[in-house]
């Protein structure tokens, strides 16, 4: 999240990973946009927004 | 019961998990769980026992079967095609987290045959059904405490509800006639069934193994004969009642006869009846059972729809299985019944016994979830294998008489349709959606939400039996009435005020519902060795003075009266004493012979289902024993051991306060207060805001209220640590000053110590959970995808908001009218936002995603949780625990408050007047024994009933503050906060566990001067949601004309209303026809704003015209008036 990638790249690369919180067994996945949501893991499907250190704007 | 402490908070493993759930609360949902069991091991298959099979011919003249030969019903799984999971069990958090229904497959298996030989049997799908949280289908099964953690649970999960779309569902209990008894009822609308007929009947529900029910009643006609009414597929038939007992058994007139007459030779007019009923049949030359069977069906043979193929004989004994005394199988046990049945009958309509009342607890029993929904799904498996006819009959029209029926065309017909929907659809709206209306008055409301409000509620809806939706809309009080019967069972405290009040009721605390049906068949025997005669057998005694004995609508036999009462006595002894297998439920109920009209005598023994049961002591034995509600009536039960009647007491209560519910056995010193103000506090004991859950990160609930700071009561009656309310509390101990102090405290307003208030007094928290689902918004179906959530890197609308997916950070504070959530169009790629409607300001708890069953799926849903802060205000609700609701009207500042010798403020002050007229004594014994219990670092006993005359509350508490040094009355001396004066008077101080009830002024306050207003009328619209005004009609018009005030009559009505200005042509008095003239050329020149002047058309003149302040809607209704051609006229002076 340090440098936002311009429009084009988005675009074509599907966007920057996000880091979600599995429900059933709290492993981080790094999921991209239109990435399906599921854990890597444990493949379940309800994921938790990551609480991040950064200050909120 | 141990006397109550703070032994939950203060036990070595506090706040470990135990290693096993509470007893005590598994126990008060038991009757929702052990009623779904049932259906899973038994129901289910009793039901398809008892299914008729389709049968039908084809065009080729083959005769086709279809039934099924058994069911089940998995666990909950997830879909067959998901690769990616690595277990396959579905717990209930994840279907309360996505919005799912906790689901899971019905299985049976289908037999055709053709020709009457079996083709095949085949497995088939039926569908998915919502399972019950915590039955034997369900995944949370068995789990301890810990393991429930792991899943996301609470430590003392109880079940006990379905998940529909991720909202909890509860199958409301409702109360039913007591099942196969036959009850002598008073009803004036049977006169209207035809001529002859009279207020007098039987009615007997009979139900099936498989808990579906059929009624008969037995009509009294006034030429002395009886006809019988039953019910097929809706429609009602009467028949006389010797027909059918002709139809039942070959036997001759004389065995009715005396069958009938037994004992009751001397009633000349009741044998007149008998004879001239037989008489009746032996005219319509229906003399022997072969011929009326066949005549009966005959008639019938329309009605019952069986296949052509059945003979008129197999039509009638069809006839007679399925609609006469169904709950016996026998039929000389039919026969029996109903001779029974006939005889209380005539012994009623001639006043020999008093009528039965369908409204006391004595005669009902209660409809359970799980019998509901096997009744229910009986029927809908029913209509599944009808749809597989049609489908098998279309397919057979388009062929003719080549159509063959094999496994391939069936296979084509089977698949079409499935039970899931219909299931779903009762559990999600409450509605049932069925054809006969399985026999209920009721067709909507069955189901409630099971709302986490705060924990008491939450374990109300499971204890609440509700008398039925159609007993709401009666214009008499009887059923709501609390009748003495219901002592033990239902709760009189427990019941809301208003339009449902005596309808929906709460069982008592001990009170329960048989869920076993034990195996009775030995009992029979063992009657008999206990002095009872069988029914074929000789009678025992002079007739007339004989006990029919009746097990479960069933007759036995008969037994002597002066052998009567100890056979009572000896089988409810083996009862208790669990002998001779006798079961533990079996109710045994001796109506005596009173030689007055009361109720029709006999010996009635029940071991059915859904009977309402509790447990006393019994004296003889000095164990336990399980009562039922038409037995109590007969039984001598004291309450304490000191109004025990030696010779006469046989049982004795086991606590005073048993008669009471859950919820009602809450409110300490209950025994102190006007019964009124205990109702009160059921119910805002029910709105308050507390500690609903401990896993508020894993609900999706659309709200859900926390208090910050909630504590344990000092002052707890025994059943707060017996459901350990402990790990939900809610509610503050508060120091309360009884004085009338600001001016600010009147009409039942409190005040608010400021300084309390800023340490976090009743601090609260409502979580507010927002679905934003893009299939929603983007209106698609099926796999794609247009919509999917995030942001375009520049946006200026949701930088410092959102981050790139779309979605807020964790901790956000988002502002009313700030984007709450983004999403991108993937075709265009354009980016859009959702705002955030909600006045206040809110803080991300928690996001989460959704993807679906198979893990193949985009995010298309997520759920955003929202933290808003609610600290007390002005205008916030609160209440103690005695009925004693305010507002809070200030938040006063400590330093103006009045204060005790030892410079003591209180958190709250209380309005004296508050008391005399509501005589809530509880509630100031309570602030006393708050007071001494803090004092002395206690935790006091409010156990209601447990002081007396001879050992008053009062001194018991007043002699504790007296020993800590303070007033005996709890009275102190206080000065006055603003000038430090003494106050003359002692005021009375104490600490009150205060409520903060979900009622606050921040979604309540409707404010407007202007601003929407109704596009026809230009007046203001309705609805706080909408910014829309408060109606001001008539009555408050008279209020400001009868003051005086007119212009502020003017600006309510006109001004902040449709206020409006219009030119008016004076000489003609009309709005319409003036018309704006276009500008001359020669003002062209002149001004360039300057609009043309007003001309009226009608007067062809513009002198006369006025500009005129009306109400927008007089221009509207002229307007219409004259789409009608009528003209008005306007005077303007």
């Amino acid at each position: 999240m340090d440098s936002t990638p311009k429009k084009d790249e988005t675009l074509k690369e599907g966007r920057q990973a996000m880091v979600y919180i599995c429900g059933e067994c709290h492993h981080e996945n790094e999921i991209k946009a239109r990435d399906p949501i599921r854990c890597r893991e444990c493949g379940y499907r309800i994921m938790y927004k990551k609480r991040t250190k950064r200050s909120i704007l | 019961m141990a006397a109550p402490g703070f032994r939950h908070l203060t036990e070595p493993n506090y706040g470990k998990p135990p290693k096993s759930q509470s007893k005590v609360l598994q126990e008060l949902v038991k009757p929702h769980i052990e009623s779904f069991n049932f259906m899973l091991s038994e129901g289910l298959n009793l039901a398809i026992q008892d299914m008729q099979p389709v049968e039908f011919a084809l065009p080729s003249g083959e005769k086709v079967s279809l039934s099924f030969t058994d069911a089940s019903i998995g666990v909950p799984t997830v879909a067959q095609g998901n690769i990616h999971a690595l277990s396959l069990k579905v717990y209930p958090t994840e279907c309360r987290q996505g919005g799912t229904t906790y689901k899971a497959k019905i299985r049976a298996h289908l037999c055709w045959k053709l020709n009457n030989e079996v083709k095949a049997i085949k497995e088939i799908l039926l569908g998915e059904v919502p399972i019950l949280v915590k039955s034997n289908s369900c995944n949370l099964n068995k789990l301890s405490p810990s393991e429930l953690i792991k899943k996301n649970e609470e430590v003392e999960e109880m079940g006990g509800y379905f998940i529909i779309n991720g909202i909890e569902k509860v199958i409301r209990m409702i109360v039913l006639p007591r099942r196969n008894f036959p009850m002598a009822l008073n009803r004036g609308s049977w006169k209207n069934r035809g001529k002859l007929y009279t207020e007098y009947g039987v009615s007997m529900r009979c139900v099936k193994p498989d808990q579906t029910a059929v009624n008969i009643i037995l009509h009294y006609l006034t030429n002395g004969t009886a006809m019988l009414c039953f019910s097929y597929s809706k429609e009602q038939f009467f028949v006389p009642v010797v027909l059918i007992l002709k139809a039942l058994v070959d036997t001759t007139d004389q065995f009715i006869y005396d069958e009938l007459m037994r004992g009751k030779d001397k009633n000349t007019y009741y044998k007149g009846c008998v004879t001239y009923m037989l008489r009746q049949i032996q005219t319509q030359g229906l003399t022997s059972q072969r011929k009326i069977l066949e005549y009966l069906g005959e008639m019938f043979r329309v009605k019952l729809g069986l296949a052509d193929w059945y003979t008129d004989r197999q039509n009638g004994e069809f006839l007679i299985k399925q609609c006469i005394c169904v709950h016996l199988t026998n039929n000389m046990d039919k026969f029996n019944t109903l001779v029974y049945m006939v005889r209380k009958l005539f012994a009623f309509a001639n006043g020999e016994c008093a009528a039965e009342n369908a409204d006391s607890t004595m005669n009902q029993e209660v409809l359970m979830g799980g019998h509901l929904y096997l009744m229910y799904l009986k029927e809908k498996m029913v209509d599944w294998l009808v749809s597989v006819r049609y489908s098998i009959e279309k397919q057979a029209k388009v062929k003719g008489q080549s159509f063959v029926l094999n496994s391939t065309t069936l296979n084509s017909a089977v698949g079409r349709t499935n039970l899931s929907h219909a299931v779903e659809y009762l559990l999600k709206t409450g509605n049932l959606n069925s054809k006969t209306g399985l026999g209920l008055m009721q067709a909507t409301g069955l189901t409630v939400v099971a709302d986490k409000l705060n924990y008491v509620r939450y374990l109300s809806h499971f204890r609440c039996i509700h008398r039925g939706a159609f007993f709401s809309e009666m214009r008499t009080t009887s059923v709501r009435r609390l009748l003495p019967e219901a002592w033990g069972f239902l709760c009189p405290v427990h019941t809301p005020d208003g339009a449902p009040c005596g309808l929906l009721n709460h069982m008592a605390a001990l009170c329960q519902v048989v869920n076993d049906q034990p195996q009775v068949s030995h009992l029979s025997r063992l009657l008999c060795n206990l002095g009872m005669t069988p029914t074929d057998g000789p009678s025992p005694g002079e007739p007339s003075e004989c006990y029919d004995v009746l097990l479960d609508g069933r007759v036995l036999g008969k037994v002597d009266k002066e052998m009567a009462g100890e056979l009572g006595n000896k089988l409810r002894i083996l009862k208790v004493r669990k002998e001779h297998r006798v079961p533990e439920m079996l109710e045994v109920v001796l109506v005596p012979m009173t030689g007055k009209c009361s109720q029709y005598p006999g010996l009635y023994l029940f071991s059915s289902v859904a009977r309402l049961m509790r447990p006393v002591l019994n004296l003889a034995t000095n164990t336990t024993e399980m009562i039922g509600t038409f037995e109590q009536v007969y039984m001598n039960i004291a309450v304490t051991a000191s109004e025990a009647h030696e010779g006469l007491t046989t049982h004795l209560e086991l606590s005073e306060s048993g008669l009471l519910s859950a919820v009602a056995s809450l409110t300490p010193f209950s025994d102190f207060n006007q019964s009124p103000r205990n109702m009160y506090q059921c119910q805002m004991g029910k709105q308050t805001m507390g500690t609903p859950v401990h896993t508020y990160l894993h609900r999706t609930d659309n709200k859900l209220y926390r208090l910050q700071t909630p504590q344990s009561p000092i002052v707890r009656p025994c059943s707060y640590d017996t459901y350990n309310i402990d790990n939900y509390p809610l509610g503050t101990n508060a120091v309360v000053a009884v004085i009338s102090y600001t001016g600010y405290d009147m009409e039942d307003a409190m005040i608010l110590n400021k300084s309390s208030y800023e340490r976090g007094f009743a601090h609260g928290t409502i979580y507010k959970t927002e679905v934003i689902d893009l299939k929603k918004i983007s209106g698609e179906k099926g796999k794609s995808i247009s919509l999917m959530f995030g942001c375009l890197p520049d946006d200026r609308r949701t930088e410092g908001h959102l981050d790139l997916d779309g979605l807020p950070p964790i901790g956000a504070i988002i502002e009313p009218g700030d984007p709450l959530c983004g999403y991108i169009n993937v075709e265009t790629n354009v980016a859009n936002t959702l705002s955030f409607k909600h006045h206040e300001r809110a803080v991300v708890d928690n996001v989460k995603l959704c993807g679906n069953d198979l893990g193949t799926a985009e995010c298309q849903k997520v759920y955003i949780s929202l933290r808003i802060q609610r600290n007390p205000t002005i205008g916030d609700k609160f209440s103690s625990r005695h009925g004693q609701k305010g507002v809070c009207s200030q938040l006063w500042p400590v330093e103006n408050m009045p204060f005790s010798e030892s410079g003591m403020t209180p958190d709250i002050i209380f309005n004296p007047h508050g008391f005399p007229s509501r005589m809530t004594i509880g509630m100031m014994i309570e602030s006393m024994a708050g007071k001494s219990g803090s004092l002395h670092g206690l935790s006091h006993d409010a156990t209601p009933f447990t002081f007396s005359e001879d050992r008053p509350a009062i001194d018991y508490f007043g002699r504790m503050l007296r020993e800590a040094g303070y007033n005996y009355y709890g009275n102190e001396r206080m000065y006055s906060g603003v000038d430090g004066r003494e106050l003359e008077a002692d005021i009375f101080v104490g600490i009150v566990y205060y409520q903060r009830l979900r009622h606050m002024v921040e979604d309540k306050f409707q404010v407007r001067t202007t601003g929407p207003i109704d596009i026809l009328t230009h007046q203001p619209v309705k609805g706080r949601k909408r910014a829309g005004g408060i109606r001001f009609g008539e009555m408050e018009r008279d209020a400001l004309l009868s003051h005086g005030t007119s212009f502020l009559l003017q600006d309510r009505l006109f001004h902040c209303s449709d206020s409006s200005t219009t030119q008016l042509c004076t000489k003609c008095g009309s709005f319409q026809g003036i018309i704006q003239q276009k500008k001359s050329a020669l003002l062209e020149g002149s001004s360039v704003n300057s609009s043309g002047h007003w001309y009226c058309q009608m007067c062809k003149s513009a002198e006369h015209i006025q500009l005129l302040a009306v109400p927008y809607v007089f221009r509207y209704l002229l307007a219409e008036l004259a789409a009608m051609s009528i003209k008005t006229t306007l005077q303007v002076k």
